[in-house]
């Protein structure tokens, strides 16, 4: 079953459609990518998962079962802008929120003081947020969001402004998360991120779904359009070839651009007859290309 | 119930801890034992301590029938009676000229405060008069003693001897007005004839004082927690954690916690205060006697003062949910002002005429009845049942509006941009449960 799961789920403001009929499913140890560009009704899709707003239409089943207030104790969340006492003390507000759902202080403190340990910052117990810089202000905020380990797990933009360690850091805590059966949502732009850690994605655009599923079948999807090419020596031609469209030169080699298929092998040949190959390679189309087509070509 | 406990220690925590709180506490405290030490500190400046001697020196030539008068001069028996030891006295000593050794050497030493002169007779009573002195100052007090005294030497002299120089005291001895309430019902004008004791007009300003000192200050801590927690976020992981009624009420509870650990603290200083050895007589100097006071008013100050805050919390609440940003705090918080201004200035200007109509109804009306009720029972005629209705329109009012700012609450804190019209307010609210 499902940890997860929305059904045709609508919200809407006034007039304005936020969300239009989204529906996903997040198993038990999954991180699903939520895409989207700016207002694409992300945000409001994770409040309604969290209970902060209701939809409009539709049904949000965790376990199999609605929404009610006992579920609050087994989601954590991340919003985009930190949330946390500026002028209040990292453990103090970390085992107050902690203990709002559900654990007890005990609990909750050594909770925080592994997490703590986790990332290498111990004598932040003791520090006020608004002392810590924003990559740690996050940090923090991440903790606040796992403390008390919860099932399912949102995070809406949780990597924006950190440094590459520390992507790198959350990123593998993540993962860990992930291994040990936690739920994750996960909304980001950062398209090497959703690559690397999800199954599943679903791209949205002006509150409709555009782009859904397992990422392989995704791409598998999209044609190849472009061939990476090495060899020894300079080639020339190469735009004579039926069925290439560009052709880019770059430091090492040449980028083309086809427009079937059949012309990687074209190409290859070409290269072949010429002098030694280097490197041969019909490129999978990447996220960021599939995101802007998905999202470019609703646009158009 | 476990949440609200931990919202609750949460809040208080954080407020108790933070500079302001304790700045704002230790600067209370100051100003109540400065104030308190006032009567104090005026004698130590001074330099004396107990009656003041005052020597003038009167210059007249033999025969002036003025300066006779005043020699022999003793101030109205009557206003001397009910003073203490530390009246001051004012000694006349006569001179024969301005340039007598002995009154040099008085004021030289200053023995002698200064002197008389009378100028050239008039026609009839007291010539004017000059007073000489090093500093050429006439001290108020002095100025008054002297008035009275040549006033009554004038008097004297004109009337000659026709009246007696005890006439002539009684005539100067002030008239005393005497007040006396009738019953107006009639059936028992013994009992309503004694006054209220003055120290009910003072523990009634006190609370007056106090409420609204209390409100206003914990009022703004709870919309200004509410306001920031929500441009801060955090207000999307509180609400998921627990529910918006539990949140707001934990805070309201919490920072009513505060307030009144401000009111005590206060107390105790005042209480401190009075017992310092040199304050002992200050309760009996202003004619308060802790015996004459009426202590169902503290109880019913204690009920009143606590419904009136949660009434007046929970708006402060409603609209610190409103707006999302600090900034627009003071102006949304305005109409809430209002009511706490009209709250406060209502009973403090009745509080020398408690029983009008104005107060009547004010003491009805929840926004105003906490205060003025106050006011009723400490100075004024209530009867039980007026207390009672009092009571119940209160108490329904605030779980009434308990309800709705929860409502508010649980909509303003995700709504976010420009402060919504009450239209968008309305609409978003049918849309929650609490």
């Amino acid at each position: 079953m499902e940890a997860l799961k929305l059904e045709q789920v609508v919200k809407q403001y006034g007039d304005k459609t936020a969300v239009n009929g989204i529906s996903l499913k997040v198993g038990p140890g999954e991180i699903y990518g939520l895409l989207g560009a700016n207002g694409a009704g992300k945000t409001t899709t994770m409040r309604m998962v969290l209970g902060l707003i209701y939809p409009d239409g539709g049904k949000i089943l965790y376990n199999g079962k609605p929404f009610s207030d006992e579920l609050q104790h087994m989601m954590g969340y991340l919003p985009e802008e930190r949330g946390l006492y500026p002028k209040v003390k990292v453990s103090d507000q970390i085992i107050y929120l902690a203990r709002l759902r559900g654990m007890s202080a005990g609990d909750a403190e050594k909770s925080l003081r592994f997490w703590l340990e986790r990332f290498d910052v111990p004598e932040y117990y003791n520090k006020k947020i608004e002392e810590l810089s924003k990559g740690n202000q996050q940090k923090m905020g991440f903790i606040a969001a796992v403390v008390h380990k919860p099932q399912i797990l949102i995070l809406d933009e949780a990597f924006s402004g950190l440094d590459p360690v520390n992507v790198e850091l959350l990123k593998d805590t993540v993962k860990e998360l992930r291994d040990q059966g936690t739920s994750i949502l996960f909304s980001t732009h950062r398209m090497e991120h959703v690559e690397e850690l999800c199954r599943n994605i679903t791209i949205l655009d002006r509150s409709n779904t555009v782009v859904q599923g397992d990422i392989r079948e995704i791409k598998k999807g999209y044609p190849r359009e472009e061939v990476a090419l090495r060899t020894v020596g300079e080639l020339s031609g190469l735009d004579k070839i039926p069925g290439v469209s560009a052709v880019q030169k770059q430091e090492r080699g040449y980028l083309l651009s086809i427009s079937e298929i059949g012309a990687a092998q074209r190409i290859l040949q070409h290269a072949m007859a010429a002098g030694e190959v280097e490197h041969f390679e019909i490129k999978e189309p990447t996220l960021n290309q599939i995101f802007i087509r998905a999202v470019g070509e609703s646009n158009e | 119930m476990n949440k609200m406990g931990t919202i609750i220690s949460f809040t208080f925590k954080n407020k108790v801890r933070t500079k302001s709180f304790l700045i704002t506490t230790l600067i209370l405290i100051l100003l109540i034992s400065i104030g308190m030490n006032i009567p104090y500190f005026i004698k130590v400046f001074q330099g004396d301590d107990g009656a003041k001697d005052t020597q003038i020196g009167v210059v007249a030539e033999q025969g002036n029938r003025a300066a006779e008068l005043l020699l022999s001069y003793a101030p109205p028996a009557t206003a001397a009676a009910d003073e203490d030891e530390d009246t001051d006295t004012v000694a006349f000593k006569a001179f024969a000229s301005a340039d007598d050794a002995a009154l040099k050497q008085g004021l030289d030493d200053e023995k002698i405060e200064g002197y008389l002169t009378f100028d050239a007779k008039g026609s009839e009573g007291v010539p004017p008069v000059t007073y000489h002195s090093k500093d050429g100052e006439l001290d108020k007090d002095l100025k008054t003693y002297l008035q009275g005294a040549l006033q009554q030497i004038n008097t004297q002299l004109i009337a000659g001897d026709k009246l007696t120089q005890e006439q002539v005291a009684a005539m100067f001895a002030p008239v005393s007005i005497g007040t006396q309430q009738l019953s107006t019902d009639g059936k028992d004008g013994a009992a309503t004839d004694e006054s209220k004791p003055v120290i009910n007009y003072v523990i009634v300003y006190v609370l007056l004082i106090l409420f609204f000192m209390s409100i206003t200050m914990t009022g703004n801590m709870i919309a200004a927690e509410v306001t920031s927690e929500k441009s801060s976020r955090i207000m999307e992981i509180l609400i998921t954690s627990a529910s918006p009624l539990t949140q707001m009420f934990g805070k309201v509870i919490g920072i009513f916690l505060v307030g009144l650990m401000q009111i005590a603290i206060i107390s105790a200083s005042i209480a401190i205060n009075l017992m310092l050895p040199h304050n002992a007589s200050i309760l009996t100097d202003f004619d308060l006697d802790l015996g004459q006071l009426n202590y169902g008013i503290l109880v019913y100050g204690f009920i009143l003062y606590v419904l009136g805050y949660f009434l007046y919390a929970l708006m402060y609440a409603a609209v610190g949910s409103i707006v999302s940003r600090t900034e627009d705090l003071g102006q949304a918080l305005m109409p809430v002002m209002m009511c706490t201004f009209v709250a406060f200035y209502i009973p403090l200007f009745s509080i020398s005429a408690p029983d009008t109509m104005l107060i009547k109804v004010a003491s009805f009306v929840p926004i105003t009845s906490p205060l003025s009720m106050v006011l009723r029972i400490g100075v004024g005629e209530v009867a039980f049942w007026e207390i009672a209705v009092s009571l119940v329109i209160l108490l329904a009012t605030t779980f009434g509006l308990g309800w709705l700012a929860a409502k508010i609450y649980r909509t303003g804190v995700l709504m976010y941009g420009k402060r919504p019209s009450i239209k968008e307010i309305r609409k978003a609210m049918k849309a929650y449960k609490i």
